[in-house]
């Protein structure tokens, strides 16, 4: 049962990264993306890890993809001219490159070697158990208490064992957000712009309305 | 349950996923969709990491839970990865209306 | 609520005073620019958030020498440091060396010594960085200067792969914003987004190859994973048949090469030198190189000890035979590439990516060398001359654009004879890069090359005899390109304006800079001393970490495994 679950998830997934990197249209290839994300969360539910499935789907889906829609709206690029997709020459070798990649590391994972007395990649074919019993090694009540109550765990790891690494990753956003606010903003007065470059170089029908739309968005995005 | 789901499956889905990114980001050329083929990669190693996590035996000294910490972190990272990707691309867009990578050639040697 | 929380040492907050200290001035320099600092003119501004960013490095500096000298005295006098501080403190002190924060950071002296030299190349990159005007937003440029420093502070004492990977991403991310920070001129913006571009695609390739190694190992510490990957060459020495192993280790290579700009991944390099502001990338080629290489030797000569050369062969299953190849051709690479500019930042890029690959060298020899750990002292010790060559270096160069708008080889001509002392300093520069005595970097790369021959019986020495002579060679090579730089400055006539007398905020990195390579030139032996012993501990396990025993074997059998 739970194999076919994960069947069906892990073919999802594989699809809609190929969507992602193989489509032309910018837009549709950060809906792929959005629902890869859905898979992979789906398959940190199979793991037991459910309180990492909600993170991903809050920061990936929530702030990560909207980012970048919002990225790709700002640039316009959506209707896929040929810069946007893999050109046609490099689309086989490409694949094959890739298919190289995987075979590769397939070969690694099936014959990975390892430690003296721990079991190979290969050979574990099912999860601990965390069940509880009697003559259990001393880790598992530790794990069974972590996959059990996951959000207190990791709040106890982030503030103890991994403090350093979350107070790093704490001051890096800050660092981004001070950075990229830093860079985006426009100054007063805007030494070119855009309107007249816009106006020399669009042609057609639809650059008129829609750049007096994207301005007033742009800048209460930036700004 | 007896039957589980091996580990193997989780590392192939994982492999594949990095596979299918690592040509996403060779081969595409808008600075756009390079970002999503890199965050394919990074959730490629998040599956990896947390199925290593699941499936392990924990050696001591590293607590119960660093598969997922180390997942968490990078998410983290991405997060804010994407932010200055999308900042720095805009900058871009605003000297030239385009978001290819490769159009970038003033300087040259 | 059950007390299942591990023990967290409060008082290792004060070991990390430098880097907090940075970390909330960095906010203190911010907040001051959009607030208190906006009455005043754009000049009165600039020398007011720069000599509050100073004031934030000497506080840090403060902090750095205390500890490092509590340090010192914890080896010698331990009885002393529990007058002065108190019995809490006094023993928390004493014991000196240890890992942090469960395991998650290194102390000690070594970690002391590595960011009092942070702090010191930092306050003289600030002070480039105010000397002329290539952007407005002063707070946010100084803040992410502090911050990627931050960043470099805990790369190099981690001790873990999660704290590695997040100062590393930390240090260049700050860095990819920096970059692009000269938003009026194109060639800025464009080296901002190409670092990044190929910055995030090999962190992301380095995150594959970490989850890979946890996956073989279990933890994610550096002393527990080589002594895991010791364990598993009696049934098969190194990456023999582990192409995971390798494939894992290939991609964390490919990861620190790109930070260091080793060839094949220097293609962003060049580039971002060039397009960024000029102290900006005096910080990129200063700090953040000496970050990764020395998160690139914890990794690799701790963690992957075991890897590094088994059964003695060259090119058998290690990864010291990639790691000479990858150097050779980076070398070569780099000094033929510098032979053809004429633009003096881009010839500094790619002088810097030759020395990427003498450093590389270093790295090899530290694997191999008799001397064990303590042979990457010599490898510090070229750091740190290769740092302060390249920071004077670029001083000049923010000192040309100041003043000419462009930074080509020929603005340089006829400076010997307006500014004697400046020209006199660069040239002192320029003969250290190429490694004539008696300046700091002849010595650099003596040490680095003995200790590549300073080898016990066993194979490796063929191949690595040949490296040390091609690195001979690309030295001589480099000569010419180098030199080019005297000849502008001295045998040329000036063409165009004059270079404006540089001001403190120029004079003093390169005077500082030259005096660095000039002192530790005649007399290197005590800075090597200082970096042996520094070296040493560093690189080895050490005494307080919880013994790793063989986990109880699990059963695989399905029918166990029932849930």
């Amino acid at each position: 049962m739970a194999s076919i679950l994960f069947l069906v998830i892990a073919t999802i997934g594989l699809a809609t990264a190929l969507g992602t990197v193989l489509s032309r249209n910018l837009v549709r290839a950060g809906l792929y993306l959005v629902a890869f994300f859905f898979a992979v969360a789906c398959l940190f539910v199979l793991l037991e890890a459910e309180f990492l499935a909600a993170i991903q789907v809050l920061v990936y889906i929530g702030a990560v993809a909207i980012l970048l829609m919002f990225g790709i709206m700002l640039t316009r690029d959506t209707m896929g001219d040929d810069t946007t997709a893999i050109p046609v020459g490099w689309m086989v070798p490409g694949l094959f490159g890739g298919l190289c990649v995987f075979a590769v590391l397939v070969v690694g994972i099936n014959n990975s070697i390892a430690p003296s007395g721990w079991s190979p990649w290969e050979g574990t074919s099912s999860r601990p158990s965390i069940v509880k019993e009697e003559a259990e090694p001393g880790w598992v009540a530790e794990r069974r208490e972590a996959v059990n109550d996951m959000g207190r765990v990791i709040g106890v790891e982030l503030m103890t064992r991994y403090v350093v690494p979350f107070e790093v990753a704490g001051l890096l956003l800050t660092a981004a957000l001070v950075g990229a606010i830093a860079l985006a903003h426009r100054e007063d007065p805007d030494p070119k712009p855009p309107r007249s470059a816009n106006r020399a170089a669009g042609p057609g029908a639809g650059d008129g309305p829609s750049t007096e739309a994207e301005e007033p968005v742009a800048s209460s995005v930036s700004s | 349950m007896n039957n589980d789901i091996p580990l193997n499956w989780f590392l192939y889905f994982a492999a594949a996923s990095f596979a299918i990114g690592l040509v996403g980001v060779l081969l595409r050329r808008n600075a756009i969709a390079v970002l999503m083929a890199i965050e394919i990669i990074l959730n490629a190693a998040n599956v990896n990491l947390v199925a290593f996590w699941r499936y392990g035996t924990p050696a001591p000294g590293s607590g119960p839970l660093p598969g997922v910490i180390l997942a968490i972190l990078v998410i983290t990272v991405a997060a804010a990865e994407v932010a200055v990707g999308i900042g720095l691309i805009l900058l871009c867009y605003r000297r030239w209306r385009v978001a290819d990578v490769d159009r970038y050639d003033t300087m040259s040697g | 609520m059950p007390p299942t929380a591990p023990p967290l040492d409060f008082r290792d907050f004060w070991r990390i005073a430098p880097a907090a200290t940075l970390a909330l001035w960095g906010l203190v320099v911010v907040l001051t620019d959009l607030g208190l600092a906006r009455r005043l003119g754009l000049e009165a501004r600039r020398r007011v958030v720069g000599r509050l960013a100073l004031a934030g490095v000497g506080l840090a500096l403060i902090s750095a020498v205390a500890l490092f000298w509590l340090d010192s005295l914890a080896a010698v006098d331990p009885e002393r440091l529990r007058q002065l501080l108190g019995a809490s403190l006094g023993d928390y002190f004493a014991r000196s060396g240890e890992v942090i924060f469960l395991g998650a950071l290194a102390s000690g002296v070594s970690v002391d010594i590595l960011n009092f030299l942070y702090l010191i190349l930092l306050a003289l990159v600030i002070q480039l960085a105010t000397s002329y005007r290539f952007t407005d937003d002063w707070g946010e440029c100084l803040a992410l200067l502090i911050w990627a420093t931050v960043g470099m502070m805990f790369l190099s004492a981690a001790e873990e792969l999660a704290t590695l990977f997040l100062s590393l991403e930390m240090m260049t991310i700050c860095l990819y914003l920096l970059t692009a920070f000269e938003k009026s001129r194109r060639r800025s913006v464009e080296a901002g987004l190409k670092y990044f571009i190929y910055g995030s695609v090999s962190s992301a390739l380095f995150l594959y190859g970490l989850s890979l190694v946890y996956g073989l190992a279990g933890t994610t510490r550096f002393d527990a994973i080589e002594r895991i990957l010791a364990g598993t060459s009696t049934t098969a020495p190194g990456l023999v048949g582990n192409l995971a192993g390798a494939s894992a280790l290939l991609l964390m290579l490919v990861g620190f090469g790109f930070k260091i700009a080793a060839v094949p991944f220097h293609q962003w390099a060049p580039d971002a030198y060039e397009g960024a502001p000029a102290p900006v990338a005096a910080w990129i080629v200063t700090g953040s190189k000496i970050a990764s290489i020395v998160a690139l030797m914890k990794v690799f000569l701790h963690a992957a000890r075991p890897w590094s050369f088994p059964s003695n062969d060259m090119m058998g299953p290690g990864w010291v035979g990639i790691i000479a190849v990858v150097s050779a051709v980076t070398m070569t690479y780099g000094n033929l590439a510098a032979l053809v500019q004429t633009n003096f930042k881009r010839m500094l890029a790619y002088s810097s990516i030759a020395h990427g690959g003498y450093i590389l060298v270093g790295l090899a020899a530290a694997a191999v060398s008799i001397n064990g750990p303590a042979a990457a002292g010599a490898l510090l010790y070229y750091l740190v001359i290769y740092a302060f060559s390249n920071l004077g270096a670029f001083a000049v160069a923010a000192w040309l654009v100041r003043d000419r708008s462009a930074d080509e080889i020929d603005d340089l001509n006829g400076m010997g004879a307006e500014r004697p002392l400046l020209a006199l300093c660069l040239a002192f520069l320029m003969l250290s890069l190429i490694g004539v005595p008696p300046f700091g970097g002849f010595f650099g790369k003596l040490y680095v090359f003995m200790e590549a021959l300073n080898q016990g019986p066993s194979q490796t020495r063929i191949i690595l005899v040949w490296l040390v002579a091609l690195g001979l060679l690309n030295s001589a090579i480099s000569a010419f390109y180098y030199v080019r730089v005297l000849k502008a400055m001295y045998f040329r006539p000036r063409s165009g304006a004059g270079l404006k007398p540089a001001k403190s905020a120029i004079a003093t990195p390169v005077l500082l800079s030259t005096l660095v390579v000039v002192v530790f030139g005649l007399f290197p032996q005590p800075l090597v001393d200082l970096m042996k012993s520094a070296a040493g501990p560093m690189l080895v396990s050490s005494s307080a970490d919880a013994p790793i025993s063989a986990p109880p074997a699990v059963s695989t059998a399905p029918g166990a495994a029932a849930r």
